[in-house]
């Protein structure tokens, strides 16, 4: 089910009003009503993938007690090894088994030897699993390195695993934030309501009206690369920039906004990432959940930043490189990580004070660029071939024909107003605000005018959110 | 059980959205009125046909009617008053759509649908370019609800709101407001020949829309009851495929096929221009190879007429 959907909002209704109103009382009924709609919810796309996510919710559930309750190292690493592979076993099956045999076969190929493949699956990837893998991992490994107590309660942790707010594209929960919410009892709360609408409205401007009406013009020139020029490239992939942020920084606040109406509190995702002065900077305003998962779960324990600096900085590269892996099983991803993981190394090695100021923002922001070329482009040649371009080809700015005039117009306006949306949440946080009005009409006049402006510049019926890929 | 703080919330979420609704009327009623203050442009001419156009020849279909249809040549061979229709992108269901909404004010007595052979496989954009009459919902619900319904069930709450109806569509007033878009009675010339060095690239480009080779159900069903409508109130229908630039073998074509089993079966006068030797690999008559120039369509207007006025006279 698409949170830009109709479905969707007579589903969150429905079960919104069940659970306030119908079985408030009882945390136990609150539980076990959100796994059956987070499953209905799931199961929206393909019933069959509800076995993946029952038979993962199983074996984490079980890991987990049998780590906590062992007490020799061996069996406890043992279990831990259990879900560890179990969940990139999945995901690796799902998502990466016809990447990894394609790519064996290219790797003999360029040394002559020709071969078919034969072990080709057709396997669909089942939507969201690399998030709820990477959550149920988080589990496992924190009760193993003893900061998390298991939970004996099924349902909560059933719950957990399918919260559907967060289930298909994160925020990448932590058990030991998310867990405890499940097992006390949740209050209504007027202001959890109305900040939950206000995140999902914001979410969805972002999503139906920055988002969808860029990709409008970003899929017009990158599924044409051959008729467009260096200018088209330049300003296809500015637009990207805010297509990706408005879709994945949409999707974040509409699923934090959907959980805060049922009382509970999922992390911050993202946080005006464009604003950062340093690629470091970046890192810890883009996809935060899954940017800290990386950090607390692959590259502190390989050492971090507390060993030599040859080992240090391979520590940051093979975590960008496998973070950019993470994104999707294709090696324009590995490359946009491995560029994310370079830019670093050259902050620490070139900049030894905190940057600041406009020139590092607007430096920062076509480094980030130039690696999303390679993160829309379909294959690696395409992307050289994008920037050769750039260099080479300046030649004139494609603004559309007929229709697409118009909405690269759209894209434009939508893209103004959230850029001065964000700049004044960013250095006039205590300026005037409309949602913090102390008139209520002018609050409420105030998401209003954001909900018209969806109805009226929206696109609506065609986007899907492209982290569902991931 | 429901407590002060429930109803305290039930209570802003009201008001919440009677604000909504004012500005959404409000608003809305203010791009309604910019709407239909449109001169040119697509909006313009769908308005002209549904609301204005008295012509006694009506002429439907996609780009390809659109661009080689020439009302003036017609009226001047048949001596009869003709309007184009024809809407670029725009498939079966829309024609439908909109020859209900203009059928609600006046019959006209002939109606040329231009048939595009691949008129009846699946092609999902027919039904997300449909929003194209969303602003017409208010006074033409009883029409589009079947139409719009295909692909939605809740096509009469998403269409309550107003400017939810207006989608999308300020830009295009302003910009053909800035720079108006010439036509003539509905038709848009192009100008320009082929270049015979892309011959080769233009016989690749003949089919560039996307579509699928399954033939969609709704779509055989709109095309018989477009000949319904049609015969229910008298008028002549006349179904005629468009020139192509180079030979095409539709042979293998189940649309194709498939409408010309409908029009056997409806006993539809049907003129077939592909393949006209009139026309083949003339590149002084064609913009591209799927759509003729306008000295091209001129030559078809007055050939499509000739026809017309042969089938009406019982030759």
């Amino acid at each position: 089910m698409l949170f830009n959907s109709f479905d969707f909002l007579i589903f969150l209704v429905v079960v919104f009003l069940i659970y306030w109103y119908i079985v408030p009382k009882s945390r136990k009924l609150q539980n076990i009503l959100l796994l059956v709609a987070s499953y209905v919810f799931y199961g929206w796309w393909d019933w069959r993938f509800l076995s993946l996510i029952a038979v993962s919710t199983i074996v984490d559930y079980t890991v987990g007690l049998r780590i906590y309750k062992s007490d020799t190292k061996i069996i406890r690493k043992r279990w831990l090894y259990l879900s560890v592979l179990f969940n990139l076993g999945l995901l690796g099956f799902f998502k990466y088994f016809n990447f990894f045999m394609d790519s064996w076969i290219d790797l003999l190929a360029s040394v002559g030897y020709n071969s078919q493949s034969t072990w080709a699956l057709q396997v669909i990837l089942p939507v969201g699993i690399s998030f709820y893998t990477f959550q149920t991992l988080s589990y496992s490994i924190d009760i193993y390195r003893k900061k998390l107590i298991p939970t004996s309660d099924f349902i909560a942790f059933g719950a957990f695993v399918s919260f559907f707010p967060q289930l298909v594209a994160g925020p990448i929960e932590r058990a030991t934030n998310l867990i405890p919410q499940f097992l006390h009892e949740r209050k209504f709360q007027k202001l959890c309501i109305t900040s939950g609408c206000k995140m999902m409205i914001w979410g969805f401007f972002l999503k139906l009206v920055v988002a969808d009406r860029a990709a409008i013009y970003v899929n017009a020139v990158y599924n044409n690369i051959e008729n467009h020029e260096g200018l088209t490239f330049i300003a296809a992939t500015v637009l990207f920039a805010f297509q990706i942020y408005g879709d994945f920084a949409g999707y974040s606040l509409i699923a934090i906004g959907t959980a805060k109406l049922f009382g509970f509190d999922l992390m911050t995702n993202f946080r005006r990432p464009y604003f950062a002065a340093s690629v470091s900077e970046f890192w810890s305003r883009w996809h935060i959940s899954l940017s800290t998962w990386f950090r607390d779960y692959l590259y502190i324990p390989l050492g971090g930043n507390r060993v030599a600096k040859p080992r240090w900085f391979f520590n940051l590269f093979i975590t960008f490189l496998i973070s950019g892996l993470w994104h999707g099983a294709n090696w324009t991803f590995v490359v946009w990580g491995g560029l994310n993981g370079i830019y670093l190394i050259l902050e620490i090695l070139l900049f030894k004070k905190e940057r600041k100021g406009l020139f590092n923002i607007l430096s920062t922001f076509i480094l980030i660029n130039f690696a999303w070329i390679f993160f829309r482009a379909a294959s690696i040649e395409q992307a050289l071939y994008i920037v050769k371009t750039i260099f080479m080809t300046p030649g004139s700015l494609f603004i559309g024909s007929g229709d697409d005039v118009t909405a690269s117009l759209y894209a434009t306006l939508a893209i103004f107003i959230l850029v001065l949306v964000e700049l004044k949440k960013e250095y006039f946080a205590t300026l005037f605000s409309i949602s913090k009005h102390k008139l209520e009409f002018v609050r409420m006049a105030g998401y209003a005018i954001v909900v018209c402006m969806i109805l009226y510049f929206g696109v609506f019926g065609k986007g899907q959110f492209i982290y569902f890929q991931f | 059980m429901i407590g002060k703080k429930h109803i305290e919330t039930l209570r802003k979420g009201i008001k919440f959205i009677l604000i909504l609704l004012v500005i959404d009327f409000s608003l809305g009623y203010i791009t309604k009125q910019f709407f239909y203050s449109q001169e040119t442009g697509k909006y313009a001419r769908s308005t002209q046909a549904i609301k204005e156009t008295e012509a006694e020849i009506l002429i439907l279909g996609s780009s390809h009617a659109h661009r080689h249809y020439v009302p003036e040549v017609i009226e001047k061979e048949l001596g009869k008053s003709c309007y184009n229709a024809g809407a670029e992108g725009q498939q079966l269901v829309y024609h439908l759509a909109l020859l209900d909404m203009i059928l609600k004010r006046y019959t006209p007595k002939t109606i040329i649908l231009n048939i595009d052979e691949d008129f009846l496989l699946e092609f999902e954009e027919a039904y997300s370019r449909l929003s194209d009459l969303h602003p017409y919902y208010d006074e033409y619900s009883k029409e589009l609800k079947p139409v719009l319904g295909l692909r939605s069930n809740f096509v009469d709450v998403k269409l309550f709101f107003h400017l939810y109806q207006m989608n999308s569509t300020i830009m295009h007033i302003i910009r053909y407001g800035a720079s108006p878009q010439v036509d003539y009675k509905g038709y848009r010339p192009l100008f320009g020949t082929i270049k015979k060095s892309n011959d080769q690239r233009h016989k690749e480009d003949n089919n560039r829309e996307n579509r699928g080779d399954v033939i969609d159900q709704n779509f055989v069903n709109t095309l018989k009851n477009i000949i319904i409508t049609v015969k229910k109130k008298n008028i002549n229908l006349v179904f005629v495929t468009s020139p192509s630039y180079n030979e095409v073998d539709h042979s293998k074509n189940i649309s194709f096929s498939k409408i010309k089993e409908i029009i056997r079966a409806e006993n539809v006068s049907f003129i077939d221009f592909i393949n006209n030797p009139d026309f083949i690999h003339k590149n002084e008559l064609f913009h591209d190879p799927s759509h003729l120039n306008d000295s091209g369509s001129k030559l078809f207007s007055k050939q499509v007429a000739q026809r017309i006025r042969r089938i009406h006279s019982g030759e």
